[in-house]
């Protein structure tokens, strides 16, 4: 039913991430809602979230491609940049998005993301400051985090 | 009628004219007034409301602007830079709209490094993407194919469809004013979205929208010109920089300070608005209940409301007690047949301890400090509330008394006008001396002499408006009884006529001796060492005051304190010289 009058566009961005994925991230629609997608994204490698396999959802809203995806972690993650809830700190999830962006540009956004987190623009005050005060420290929690949450699962 | 500000040239006429009436009242036949000398152009001052706002002279301080006027100077400044940098109207505008309207910077910066600006607004002189051949194209967004013809892109050549624009522009256009610098849908292109083809594609209420962002671009950021801070009013006020009179009216008839943007405050200063407005604030937990609307009858304690403007209460029936809200005195002493010097606007200390049952809770208040603010606030408060109920009073009249009334009287509503003016001049005024309480409040306590001639001022203009106040709120009564028909009405009316307008007239006169007063700084008293001897015998004149505001602030200060000397006239309540057998203000005789 909400399938029955998919847009031309959400059935061919659909189509293109089933046959021809991004290295490191794949996103497939759920059967009963194909705006509702169930994204799995690899940490990426010399990140501190490297060798984590991380689960997304990503819905596309009535408005859309006029409006973002809303996309969230359901993986725990240790990110200045992500909260408790998965929500993501993301510019063009927010006011830089623009129509002739897409699912795949977003996942990739993500992904690069995870590789530099912007402990200046947090969305997690706790993590930004421990960030800021001891990277070090910060990256190693991140690294359990993610043994702990993101692998083997 | 002159006055020092004016309207820009284009209004229609009706309303503002109808709201700043009075200049051409027989007030300005000068000579008439009594013993007093009048300068002979005194005729050039702006009508009552604004009379006291004329020493300047005719110099114009500030221009109201509305929407036309500003599309217009928008139309100009595009013309200007489409020609002087030779681009198309479309690109100027970007470039106005990136500039904020400031066409100096825009030249400056074009003529420095045309590339430069062109890469930042979006500009872009070829384009990014060659058309292919296609019958054909590809929407971006969209991902459907379309005959050429239904594609469309900015400069860089993006290819859109109609629909997917359509929804682009919809959405900018909501998400707000940014809508002016739209760009190119593709992320990494930075290519403007023009004008022309925003208002081609967009729903007639986006245009709308759009095109009032537009108009409000021009506004924002500028130093000259402020909008007009009244809720729903589009026009905005463009000031002439070097004035030092600050208040300002806009055409929908709101006045404020170009300054400050509060209420218009004339004649106090921004700086005693802003300390008197925190002071307010800080305070307001304790006077909150002052602003209650309703105090125990101080004859038989029951509670009265006040739910009229002016401030002569009546105790319902059988107790009946007129009294003043104000200082909960007995009315019939301050009213003019008792000749009873009104000093309900004095704070003097100590004076409220114990005096009022009513006032448990002021005893308990700390003394002195709040005690003294709580009788200025009170005072102030209570004549912006009275302010707001005669706007609504005025508003009800125009709308619906003054026509049954004209049907009654068989007049025409033109003659009623004085009607009009009475509350138009009680509005006014009340606005003024809900100021000067504020003034009050930080006039020192060691000058005595001027917290004299102050009080003295103030105290005179108050009587007077309480008087027309009441005429016009109370008396007037009678006249709107839908009972009442024109053969009992009529001669009565002729007599409230001439009062009501001798009310106004002498009020009017008031207010301007006290906003000249104040806004010399209450200078009179230092010339005169505040004898009231000197100050008797006139001597006050070419004092203090600016240009030809002087003889009048002069006539002020020439009333005597002590009025034993003095009759008040039965028409217009004017309280004149024993010397004179004719009333000064109405010529009605003794
Ligand atoms: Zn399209
Ligand atoms: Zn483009
Ligand atoms: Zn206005
Ligand atoms: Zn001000
Ligand atoms: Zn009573
Ligand atoms: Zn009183
Ligand atoms: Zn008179």
């Amino acid at each position: 039913m909400a399938n029955s009058n998919l847009p031309r566009r959400i059935i061919k961005e659909t189509q293109r991430l089933l046959s021809e994925p991004a290295p490191g991230i794949s996103a497939s629609p759920s059967e009963e809602n194909m705006r509702y997608f169930n994204v799995m994204v690899l940490g990426p490698s010399q990140s501190p979230y490297e060798g984590g396999v991380f689960k997304l959802e990503l819905f596309l809203p009535e408005e859309y491609p006029m409006a973002p995806p809303k996309v969230r972690f359901l993986t725990k993650i240790y990110h200045p940049n992500i909260d408790k809830l998965g929500r993501i700190c993301l510019d063009i999830l927010k006011d830089k998005w623009s129509p002739a962006l897409q699912i795949r540009t977003v996942l990739l956004s993500i992904q690069a993301l995870l590789s530099a987190p912007n402990p200046d623009d947090p969305l997690s005050e706790n993590v930004a400051k421990h960030w800021k005060s001891n990277e070090v420290e910060a990256v190693e929690t991140a690294k359990e985090w993610t043994r702990l949450y993101a692998t083997g699962a | 009628m002159d006055s020092d500000y004016e309207i820009v040239d284009a209004y229609d006429g009706d309303s503002a004219e109808d709201y700043f009436s009075g200049g051409d009242t027989d007030m300005d036949e000068g000579d008439s007034i009594g013993g007093f000398e009048e300068d002979e152009d005194d005729g050039d001052n702006a009508g009552y409301e604004y009379g006291y706002a004329s020493d300047e002279g005719s110099e114009k301080t500030y221009t109201v602007l509305r929407e036309s006027d500003i599309r217009q100077r928008q139309e100009e400044s595009i013309s200007h830079v489409s020609s002087v940098l030779s681009i198309s109207r479309v690109a100027a505008s970007v470039l106005l709209c990136h500039y904020k309207w400031n066409v100096s910077q825009l030249h400056d910066e074009w003529f420095a490094d045309e590339e430069r600006v062109r890469r930042s607004v979006g500009l872009l002189s070829k384009s990014v993407i060659l058309f292919p051949n296609d019958s054909e194209m590809t929407c971006g967004i969209c991902f459907d194919s379309y005959p050429r013809d239904q594609i469309h892109s900015a400069a860089c050549g993006h290819p859109y469809c109609t629909t997917c624009w359509k929804g682009y522009i919809t959405t900018a256009i909501n998400d707000g004013p940014g809508c002016l610098l739209l760009r190119c849908p593709d992320p990494a292109c930075c290519a403007a979205v023009g004008q022309d083809m925003i208002l081609k594609l967009a729903s007639d209420e986006d245009r709308e929208k759009y095109s009032r962002y537009f108009v409000r671009s021009y506004i924002v950021d500028k130093k000259k010109t402020k909008w007009c801070p009244a809720p729903d009013c589009e026009n905005a006020v463009e000031f002439e920089l070097g004035s030092n009179v600050y208040d300002v009216t806009c055409l929908c008839s709101h006045p404020f300070c170009w300054n400050c943007t509060e209420e218009a405050h004339r004649p106090v200063d921004c700086s005693t608005v802003a300390k008197w407005i925190l002071k307010n604030s800080a305070e307001s937990e304790n006077m909150n209940w002052i602003l209650a609307n309703s105090k125990p009858c101080p004859k038989c304690k029951r509670p009265i409301e006040k739910n009229q403007g002016c401030m002569h209460m009546s105790c319902t029936p059988p107790c009946k007690f007129e009294f003043c809200w104000l200082c909960l005195g007995a009315w019939s002493d301050h009213g003019e047949r008792t000749g009873g010097f009104y000093a309900c606007n004095r704070y003097e200390a100590g004076k409220q301890e114990g005096l009022y049952d009513e006032a448990e809770k002021r005893r308990e208040m700390a003394k002195n400090s709040l005690e003294r603010y709580t009788h200025y606030y009170e005072r102030w408060a209570s004549n912006q509330t009275s302010r707001q109920k005669s706007i609504a009073d005025l508003h009800q009249m125009q709308t619906v008394h003054l026509e049954k009334l004209s049907d009654k009287l068989k007049e025409p509503e033109s003659q009623l006008k004085f009607i009009i003016e009475a509350w138009q001049q009680i509005i006014e005024c009340r606005r003024v001396l809900k100021w000067t309480y504020a003034y009050g409040y930080y006039l020192p306590e060691h000058e005595t002499a001027k917290k004299q001639l102050f009080e003295y001022s103030q105290g005179e203009a108050e009587a007077a408006l309480e008087r027309l106040h009441q005429c016009a709120e109370k008396e007037l009564l009678v006249f709107l009884d839908d009972g009442v028909f024109d053969i009992n009405v009529t001669p009565d009316f002729g007599t409230f006529r001439p009062k009501l307008a001798q009310l106004t007239r002498v009020t009017c006169s008031y207010f301007e001796n006290l906003v000249r007063a104040l806004e010399n700084g209450l200078s009179e008293v230092d010339s005169q060492a505040a004898s009231s001897t000197s100050v008797k015998n006139g001597g006050a004149k070419g004092k203090g005051g600016k240009g030809k505001g002087s003889s009048r602030t002069g006539r002020a200060v020439a009333r005597n304190i002590d009025d034993s000397d003095r009759w008040n006239c039965d028409r217009c309540t004017y309280a004149n010289p024993d010397s004179s057998s004719l009333c000064q203000m109405c010529h009605h005789q003794r």
